[in-house]
């Protein structure tokens, strides 16, 4: 089967159950997990959108000359599209965690029904 | 000289520097040269097409990031970073520190650069650091229900975000671009486009939506501006209005003129309709006058998006010149209930007769109410009037009915709530303890000018309204529907 519709699938049922997570699970760990599973489903759709079978690796080397080069590469911007989402996923979880320590220390629960309830 | 890169860029460095001095006591002098400095960068920036990080134009197509300067741009632009200098102002008076300081500068470049940008990455990356600068700002008012606030907001923030890269990647999928003027002129020549660009579509009006506080995000927006201190919940509501003006506008030079679009319309003025009705219903009831203004705030955005998703030049003229109104005399409205909530409390029910210990402050404050509930001569019934008028002319009246009642109640809730803080009879020995309490200068200067601005924009309306016309009638003749 064609791996690139096949991962497009599979970055979409990331997001459809990362989804799940965020809106059903009563638990603010498992949220934050399930919103960091719906980042990587995002970065796999970038990435599979890039992908080209048989292709090199975006980097120009002298002994690969430039048609062979521009004809078999892969697309680059969606690689760096990635790299860049990652660092900020990365800080947004650092800050995320960090708070539910500060409301595990307040509240000792995990639950979000109970945390983030209106007062 | 080419300074256009600095108004992005000075706000962030300056950030850095500020969040490492934290309670130095060059925090103070550091703020007063930032401030200044990030007035003058928007008036001396030369307008035109600026390309970073590439190798300019290649074979008809943009590599690298494109940043758009033009007059409109200069005038959103400059006015958020006054809006900026003033909390600023106003945070003098405070108890500063380098961090809040740092978070309202990460905010302002961040959304400076939302509204230059013509690459959609780069809206999405800054999009994701104004969403951390706003929950930053929510919670250094220290309090828990802030804290509460605040991390929901991170938690639908990053879902939403999420789910704008999502749409971004549909649509590089589908136009193997991220340049916004490229991208419209590919989708403009193809025959049908694919599924993708429908979802892409769909996952930037989600973005959009939580970027602004339009439904179905109204709720989170509201308590964070009804919990964050009042004169940061006014930079708060800026940078929200002005996400939105600028994401409209970007979702306008994507798809304007094509077919599909205009399905797109008609749910953005169905959200914007919800979010009009919804706030100024909940404002009529709340007892709290943050709160009061918070639910006014998404009303508000209702009607920013009102005008900008009627589509037609008039309508984005009117829809940015809301815009521009509503962010003057919204934070003037916050600097009230900031004063206010110092002399003596925000709840409504527990405060009165506050005239005589302020009667320039309650003047102030009633101009800005009048202005909301658009009374002439103020600029709200410059902006309002030219709203009525352009769904009067896309040929919708329901609209202008529906904008005049809301009107109406916006301005039942103000007096109001003008009435209970202001005028309601007070006991003697409690105006004495009110008259001791001292009101930092700096918040009252910051007032006065938000005042002065607010009648001269409506006394003179053509200031901005001419500046904006021609990049409307630019981007609105292109929605011309086959």
């Amino acid at each position: 089967m064609d791996i690139q519709l096949i991962s497009f699938v599979v970055s979409g049922l990331f997001v459809i159950m990362g989804l799940y997570g965020v809106f059903f699970i009563d638990n603010i760990i498992k949220k934050i997990i399930s919103l960091s599973i719906i980042g990587n489903g995002v970065n796999l759709l970038l990435i599979s959108i890039g992908y080209k079978s048989g292709g090199f690796v975006p980097i120009k080397l002298p002994s690969v000359s430039m048609d062979v080069f521009i004809g078999n590469m892969a697309y680059p911007l969606p690689q760096a599209l990635v790299l860049t989402n990652i660092v900020i996923g990365a800080s947004m979880l650092a800050i995320m965690l960090s708070l539910s320590i500060v409301f595990y220390k307040k509240y000792r629960t995990l639950k979000s029904s109970v945390i983030l309830k209106d007062d | 000289m080419n300074l256009l890169p600095l108004i992005v860029v000075f706000p962030l460095i300056m950030a850095i520097i500020l969040n490492y001095l934290y309670k130095n006591r060059f925090v103070k002098l550091l703020t007063v040269i930032t401030l200044l400095l990030i007035l003058i960068f928007p008036l001396v920036s030369i307008y035109g097409t600026y390309y970073f990080a590439g190798h300019g134009i290649v074979d008809g197509f943009v590599s690298g990031i494109s940043y758009i300067y033009n007059p409109t741009k200069m005038i959103m632009v400059f006015i958020l970073m006054l809006i900026g200098s003033l909390t600023l102002i106003t945070s003098l008076g405070e108890k500063i520190n380098g961090l809040t300081v740092a978070l309202i500068l990460l905010g302002l470049g961040s959304v400076s650069a939302i509204v230059l940008s013509d690459d959609l990455f780069n809206v999405y990356v800054f999009y994701e650091i104004a969403a951390v600068a706003q929950a930053g700002l929510v919670m250094s008012s220290g309090t828990e229900n802030a804290y509460k606030a605040g991390f929901k907001y991170l938690i639908i923030g990053t879902l939403a975000g999420s789910l704008l890269l999502f749409g971004i990647g549909l649509l590089l999928a589908g136009t193997g671009t991220l340049n916004i003027t490229d991208m419209h002129h590919y989708l403009a020549n193809i025959e049908s486009p694919s599924y993708g660009i429908y979802g892409g579509l769909l996952m930037m009006i989600i973005g959009l939506a939580y970027g602004s506080g339009l439904p179905p995000f109204h709720t989170v927006k509201a308590n964070v501006y009804s919990e964050a201190e009042p004169y940061l919940a006014g930079i708060l509501q800026t940078f929200s209005k002005f996400v939105l003006i600028a994401m409209i506008i970007i979702m306008f030079k994507i798809f304007g003129g094509l077919s599909y679009f205009a399905t797109s319309q008609g749910v953005l003025i169905g959200l914007s309709i919800f979010a009009m009705v919804f706030g100024v219903v909940m404002a009529l009831l709340q007892s709290d006058y943050k709160k009061l203004l918070s639910y006014h705030a998404i009303s508000q955005v209702g009607y920013v998006s009102v005008g900008l998703a009627l589509g037609t030049p008039l309508g984005i003229v009117a829809g940015i010149f809301h815009g521009i109104n509503n962010v003057i005399y919204k934070t003037a409205l916050f600097l009230g209930a900031h004063i206010v909530s110092k002399k003596a409390s925000s709840d409504l029910s527990k405060i009165g007769g506050l005239l005589p210990v302020m009667p320039v402050v309650a003047f102030m404050i009633l101009c800005a109410k009048l202005a909301i509930s658009g009374v002439p001569p103020f600029n709200g019934f410059q902006s309002k009037l030219l709203l009525a008028e352009s769904a009067m002319k896309a040929n919708m009246p329901e609209l202008t009915l529906i904008m005049i009642i809301v009107s109406i109640g916006t301005f039942v809730s103000m007096m109001k709530a003008f009435y209970l803080i202001f005028l309601k009879p007070c006991p003697d020995e409690r105006l004495e303890e009110y008259k001791n309490i001292k009101i930092s200068k700096y918040s009252i200067f910051s007032l006065t000018i938000l005042t002065l601005l607010c009648i001269l924009l409506g006394l003179y309306p053509d200031i901005v309204v001419n500046t904006i016309m021609p990049f409307a009638k630019d981007i609105g003749s292109q929605l011309v529907i086959k």
